[in-house]
């Protein structure tokens, strides 16, 4: 079983590879919206450093009294461009629902799907996707609700208990098992949205209920491949972030952009890599429950 | 006596319960103990107090003697007293003031907490309880305890001595503010009856503000402290005797001369540090009394401090006291950090604190300073508080600067730094112009104005005072400052003359807009220019460098109110300098400049020098954009919306 988990993630590894037209147009996305976002700031900016002899301070090194001062002029004033960029974020998420199903009908058919045929996939699944998303957050009130009284019960333990590390060590452990309860979930709501790709199925109680059983009924196997791609994430995340900090230097704007957009595209490919074991998983060992699903549907 | 029918229901049963302490006899004079070295100071007081520490109900009960020495060359017969932990309580003024300042600080009945006087005797004219009256000379409010004055029956002549004899009850908040305890961590200052201050020919004694701290005379104090066997003391002063006793207790004698107030610590879990440091009047003991949890950060405690008597004792004068206690407060009663008692300093860190957050540092810095500007410079901190915070805050820089590398003296992590002065900067960019740093501590318009002008502006006054007058006789003033006016309590204008003096400067025009006016410091470079002085030609010849003719504008603008004379630097492209010196008194000015070079930028105050210029970024102008700043930080910003944008399509 262990070598047979171990054959998904490496086939969805695989499977991204060979799709990586999907990984390249998110990533453009992506760029592309926060560029939008990041556009006004840049701006903004510009008024004030290009000119200045003070944005030396900024370029070679970064003095944070001087970036707080800058970010506290009026003619920067973050608070107001937080919520502009913020919009763009918006706009990527949105996006990314639309694009789930046409995402997930190519990796299913493993090939290059048409326009049409990925655009069909995007709409149809469209509506019933942010109905789930509803369902979603219903189902992370709890968590959200048991990660704050977790913050609240640790910040108390961090001030009153007699040992000091007990806070610190509850916050750990509550936003460990917050951050796995997330995964779980987010699992459970991932199997849904395969299955209602891979069914055609467009009500989606019946596929947050298939997304329960699926994911639930086969807990040990979905949660280790999930557990193997992240922890290859985050192997992946490290390097590049050791060289940002430790070996680029302030003043190197193009190669700090560089190792920024290799640290994005990781994380997206990471996404991406879940999305198509998930896939790869359903069809390997999907059709019997979903046979099971569909007596059930005509009886 | 005055006050509400609570107050004198509490006062009797405390005189009924301690009437052994007062009988209808006048109390007998007892000589307080002689001077055991040549004084440093002028005492005026000698505090002999009896306390004991009830660990399970957190409160204080003890005796106080008080001898008190009229050198005020007038007959007293009014003395005044500070009840400070009587602010603790929800009707009281500091409280409501932190309540107006901060609409969420909520109120916590753990954080209750109260002194009581519950006998009152002076020697030779008897039992005064009764007499006791509450006063509210700051706001009239009629529910703040923290003064009361008495009466004598008849006044102490110039030149004698009173004593007086009170037995009090105190209980302990949970710490909220400098004082109180913690599990079994007890932080005890502000917790005895203080007399008040004969001052200017009048009693000065406030009631306890938010913002405001003490001022109180010099003198002895020989305190003997009752307290768990299993405690470990710290306290001002030099502990010369501890006893057990049979009930478990153990009892600490603590001696200490020419210091104006006394505070202590005690604690089972202290770890106990010690090393010495060698001044230029002598050994002094460092006694760190570290939280379990801290222990391993008394190396960079240790480095500060020493690094900070180094400097202090060598810029400003001696420490002349043998001993320096640190307390580190242990988690969660961080409220009872950074704060400054004579010979004893509470510091403030946590388990996690990163090398590169010199936090630590920084907080014990700060105290240390606090025993030359509050300690022996003994001034009003309820009325010019910016002459020991601000000045302290001007020498934390200084010390920090020297310690540290001084662009990353506060923060030097993963590439980012911060340095204080550019720290406290920002704090005064806050609130530059609400208030003048002469305002009294609790007068100023909120508490955040009260930090930002008492401390970071004074700080970036003396900061441009020393662009002014240059760093060695800034030095040499605050050096002569101290020397003259140790153990006394000099005033603001002292402090100003003694610049202007060791300076030989009229810095009147100075004074009149940093220290008691509230104009705002604002220099511009409007425009640069430069054009080809054949710009009309219809068929110019073309452009060479180093023969084509330009002429060349700088327009210097001041757009703050705050007159200060600025140099402005030019820079043109075949490497020529010119400065410029501008006495600023003019709303603009023009340079103009005829030259076989164009501009490169023009900048106000090249040196850096004038801290109080509240935006750096106006000082200079390029002619040619340079965009690479502006792209670094494009790119982190674009980066963190990436970022933030995958991470919420997680959710999709």
């Amino acid at each position: 079983m262990g070598a047979s988990k171990a054959a998904v993630v490496r086939a969805a590894a695989r499977l991204v590879w060979r799709r990586q037209h999907i990984l390249w147009w998110i990533y453009a996305l992506n760029f592309s919206l926060a560029l939008m976002g990041t556009l006004p700031f840049s701006l903004r900016l510009s008024r004030v450093l290009d000119r200045s002899l003070a944005a030396e301070r900024l370029y070679k090194g970064f003095d944070l009294t001087v970036f707080i001062e800058l970010v506290t002029q009026p003619d920067v004033s973050l608070r107001a461009l937080v919520p502009g960029s913020f919009l763009f974020t918006l706009l990527f998420f949105v996006t990314m629902l639309f694009l789930t199903g046409g995402i997930l009908e190519a990796y299913r058919y493993d090939r290059k799907l048409k326009p049409g045929e990925f655009f069909y996939s995007c709409g149809t699944f469209f509506r019933p996707f942010v109905r789930l998303l509803g369902l979603l957050l219903i189902v992370l009130v709890p968590v959200g609700v048991l990660f704050g009284l977790v913050q609240r019960w640790s910040n108390r333990l961090a001030a009153d208990a007699p040992w000091e590390m007990l806070g610190f060590w509850v916050q750990v452990g509550g936003t460990m098992v917050m951050l796995f309860l997330f995964m779980v979930v987010r699992l459970w709501f991932d199997m849904a949205q395969v299955c209602a790709v891979a069914e055609g199925e467009l009500r989606m109680r019946y596929a947050f209920v298939r997304g329960y059983k699926l994911t639930f009924g086969n807990f040990g196997v979905l949660i280790w491949i999930y557990l193997r791609i992240l922890l290859a994430t985050a192997v992946g995340l490290v390097l590049p972030l050791w060289v940002w900090v430790e070996l680029v230097r302030p003043e190197w704007v193009a190669v700090s952009f560089l190792v920024g957009q290799a640290l994005v595209l990781w994380w997206l490919t990471a996404r991406l890599w879940l999305r198509a074991s998930e896939t790869l998983w359903y069809q390997e060992h999907g059709p019997a429950l979903s046979a099971e699903y569909l007596d059930r549907l005509v009886a | 006596m005055r006050g509400t029918e609570s107050l004198l229901k509490i006062l009797i049963a405390g005189a009924v319960l301690t009437s052994g302490l007062r009988g209808a006899e006048p109390v007998e004079l007892t000589a307080p103990p002689g001077p055991t070295a040549e004084p440093l100071a002028e005492r005026v007081v000698a505090y002999q107090i009896d306390a004991r520490l009830d660990v399970n109900k957190k409160t204080i009960d003890a005796t106080e003697l008080l001898t008190y020495r009229n050198l005020t060359g007038r007959p007293l017969d009014v003395f005044p007293f500070h009840l400070y932990l009587n602010a603790f309580q929800p009707k009281s003024t500091a409280v409501r003031e932190a309540r107006r300042d901060d609409r969420n600080f909520q109120w916590k009945d753990k954080n209750f907490g109260s002194i009581e006087v519950r006998s009152f005797a002076v020697a030779g004219m008897g039992d005064l309880t009764r007499q006791l009256v509450f006063v509210q000379p700051d706001d009239g409010n009629p529910d703040d305890r923290t003064v009361f004055q008495v009466r004598l029956a008849r006044p102490v002549t110039p030149g004698a001595q009173v004593q007086f004899k009170i037995a009090f009850h105190a209980q302990l908040p949970e710490g909220l503010a400098r004082t109180g305890y913690k599990r079994d961590f007890f932080m005890v200052a502000q917790w005895f009856p203080k007399v008040g201050v004969w001052w200017k020919g009048a009693w000065n004694c406030h009631q306890f503000h938010r913002t405001t701290e003490f001022f109180a005379d010099f003198g002895t104090y020989d305190v003997k402290l009752t307290v768990p066997q299993s405690c470990i003391v710290g306290s001002s002063g030099e502990q010369v005797a501890s006893i057990n006793n049979r009930d478990g207790t153990k009892t600490v004698s603590v001696h200490a001369e020419d210091i104006h107030d006394f505070a202590w610590a005690a604690s089972p879990d202290f770890r106990v540090v010690e090393d010495t440091w060698q001044g230029s009047v002598g050994t002094v003991k460092i006694r760190l009394l570290m939280s379990p949890g801290h222990v391993k950060q008394a190396p960079r405690y240790l480095q500060a401090l020493k690094g900070t008597l180094e400097r202090f004792d060598r810029w400003y004068g001696p420490y002349p006291y043998n001993r320096i206690t640190v307390v580190d407060p242990p988690h969660g009663a961080f409220g009872a950090g950074g704060m400054e008692y004579p010979t004893l300093i509470t510091a403030g860190t946590t388990w996690w604190m990163p090398r590169g957050v010199r936090l630590p540092e920084l907080i014990v810095e700060h105290e240390f300073g606090h025993q030359y500007w509050y300690g022996m410079v003994a001034t009003n901190e309820f009325e010019e508080a910016w002459l020991d915070e601000g000045i302290n805050f001007y020498a934390e820089v200084k010390v920090m600067g020297s310690l540290y590398e001084p662009a990353a003296s506060g923060i030097d992590l993963w590439g980012a730094t911060l340095n204080d002065a550019g720290a406290q900067r920002l704090s005064y960019l806050g609130t530059p112009d609400t208030d003048p740093l002469t305002r009294r501590a609790y007068e100023y318009m909120t508490s955040d104005a009260y930090g930002a002008v008492s401390y970071a502006k004074t700080a970036m006054v003396l900061l441009t005072l020393e662009g002014l007058i240059g760093e060695e006789t800034l030095r040499h003033a605050l050096q002569a400052y101290f020397l003259r006016y140790r153990f006394t309590h000099p005033t603001g204008e002292d402090f100003l003359k003694t610049v202007e003096e060791t300076s030989g400067q009229n810095l009147r025009w100075f004074y009149d807009q940093a220290v008691y006016g509230t104009q705002v410091l604002d220099y511009a470079v409007e425009r640069v220019n430069s054009d080809r002085v054949d710009w009309f030609e219809k068929k110019p010849p073309a452009e060479k460098k180093g023969e084509t003719l330009y002429r060349s504008t700088v327009l210097v603008r001041r757009k703050g109110d705050f007159i200060f004379p600025v140099e402005v630097k030019v820079k043109f492209d075949n490497g020529e300098r010119v400065r410029e010196k501008w006495d600023g008194r003019d709303r603009w000015i023009r340079y103009t400049y005829q030259k076989k070079a164009k501009i490169v930028s023009a900048e106000i105050d090249p040196d850096h020098r004038v801290w109080l210029d509240a935006n750096l970024f106006n000082n200079s102008l390029t002619r040619e954009p340079n965009r690479a700043a502006t792209r670094k930080l494009s790119n982190y910003w674009l980066f963190l919306t990436q970022l933030f944008a995958q991470l919420l399509a997680w959710m999709a």
